[in-house]
């Protein structure tokens, strides 16, 4: 296949995703941290942290007091000078994998990652079968040699 | 041969993915936690009752213990009391309580009136102690064998048959284990 073909594969996969998640604004912006690039570090991790007693919403998103509480985390951890990845092991050895709305690609997450190619692999595979069995099949309306005249149904 | 077991196969899978998914049992919004198996989170707050006096779960090292997270605002929490002073009466284990993102004075009247079945309420305002945790809800109860590991987790209010079927068994088999 093409690459073109490939790359409006995976955008129209990844879009799905994408469109779920609702780019509102802070629920405590008026927290905000002084360092205009913690904070913009701030809004895109608690973007990808849910919120576990509203389970849809991001931490960012969410007025549950839990979130707010966990957004407080972040924000501490992140004057504290800790990288993204140390906040999200710092949630994920808490609250497990499900916390993270963007699944990480490792070992125990490749089926996740792999099954929609998988399955595009598979319907293709489908496909290809059923189609090649078909331009096998005589068109109904061209008389086989032998048969009686056309239109003698 | 395999046109048939194929879909067959597929029918199989689909059907029992759908009858554990569709279980009505099944608490859909339970997780399953990360620290299950871990060594429990180490912690020394204040007590509800007095500021002055703290309390440390590493006293508890070498028991089998429980611990409760609760809230003065979570309506479940006030459902499961009654039942946990049932199982406090039973004085099998230590009830460790959690009192986070709590207003003391709030959690001391509620202590004082509905009645205290906790070994020691600790009180953690800010939450830091239920992060560690991995709290999401209220109520929720841990289960700490005697090497300080968490071995089971039960979230929602607490009931009589929950503890005979859940913890008690567990509780037996952590004792035999540790002793």
């Amino acid at each position: 296949m093409r690459p073109a073909v490939w790359l409006l594969l995976t955008m129209l996969m990844l879009g799905s995703g994408w469109g779920a998640q609702a780019y509102a604004a802070d629920v405590d912006s008026h927290d905000q941290l002084v360092d205009p690039a913690l904070q913009a570090r701030f809004e895109a991790i608690t973007k990808q942290l849910r919120c576990l007693v509203c389970q849809n919403e991001s931490i960012a998103d969410s007025n549950a007091q839990l979130a707010g509480d966990l957004r407080r985390e972040v924000r501490t951890q992140l004057l504290a000078g800790r990288t993204d990845a140390q906040i999200f092991d710092f949630m994920t050895a808490r609250y497990g994998e499900f916390v993270r709305f963007n699944t990480p690609l490792e070992g125990k997450t490749l089926a996740i990652w792999g099954a929609p190619f998988l399955l595009l692999l598979v319907g293709g595979f489908v496909i290809f079968r059923v189609t090649r069995a078909r331009s096998r099949l005589p068109l109904d309306d061209e008389p086989s040699p032998g048969s009686p005249a056309a239109g003698n149904r | 041969m395999w046109k048939f077991l194929l879909p067959m196969g597929a029918f199989l899978g689909l059907a029992v993915l759908f009858a554990l998914g569709l279980n009505p049992n099944r608490d859909i919004r339970a997780l399953p936690s990360p620290l299950i198996g871990k060594p429990a989170p180490q912690f020394t707050l204040s007590v509800v009752e007095d500021p002055a006096r703290s309390f440390s779960n590493a006293s508890l090292k070498g028991q089998v213990y429980v611990l409760n997270a609760f809230g003065t605002w979570c309506a479940p929490c006030r459902e499961e009391q009654d039942t946990l002073l049932e199982i406090a009466k039973q004085q099998v284990v230590p009830i460790i309580g959690l009192d986070f993102n709590d207003d003391r004075a709030r959690a001391q009247r509620w202590l004082r009136e509905l009645g205290n079945p906790y070994t020691a309420a600790a009180f953690d305002p800010d939450e830091h102690v239920a992060i560690d945790w991995g709290v999401y809800g209220a109520p929720e109860t841990y289960l700490v064998d005697t090497h300080g590991v968490i071995i089971f987790k039960y979230i929602s209010p607490m009931t009589l048959d929950v503890w005979q079927r859940e913890f008690l068994p567990r509780i037996a088999a952590a004792r035999k284990a540790g002793a």
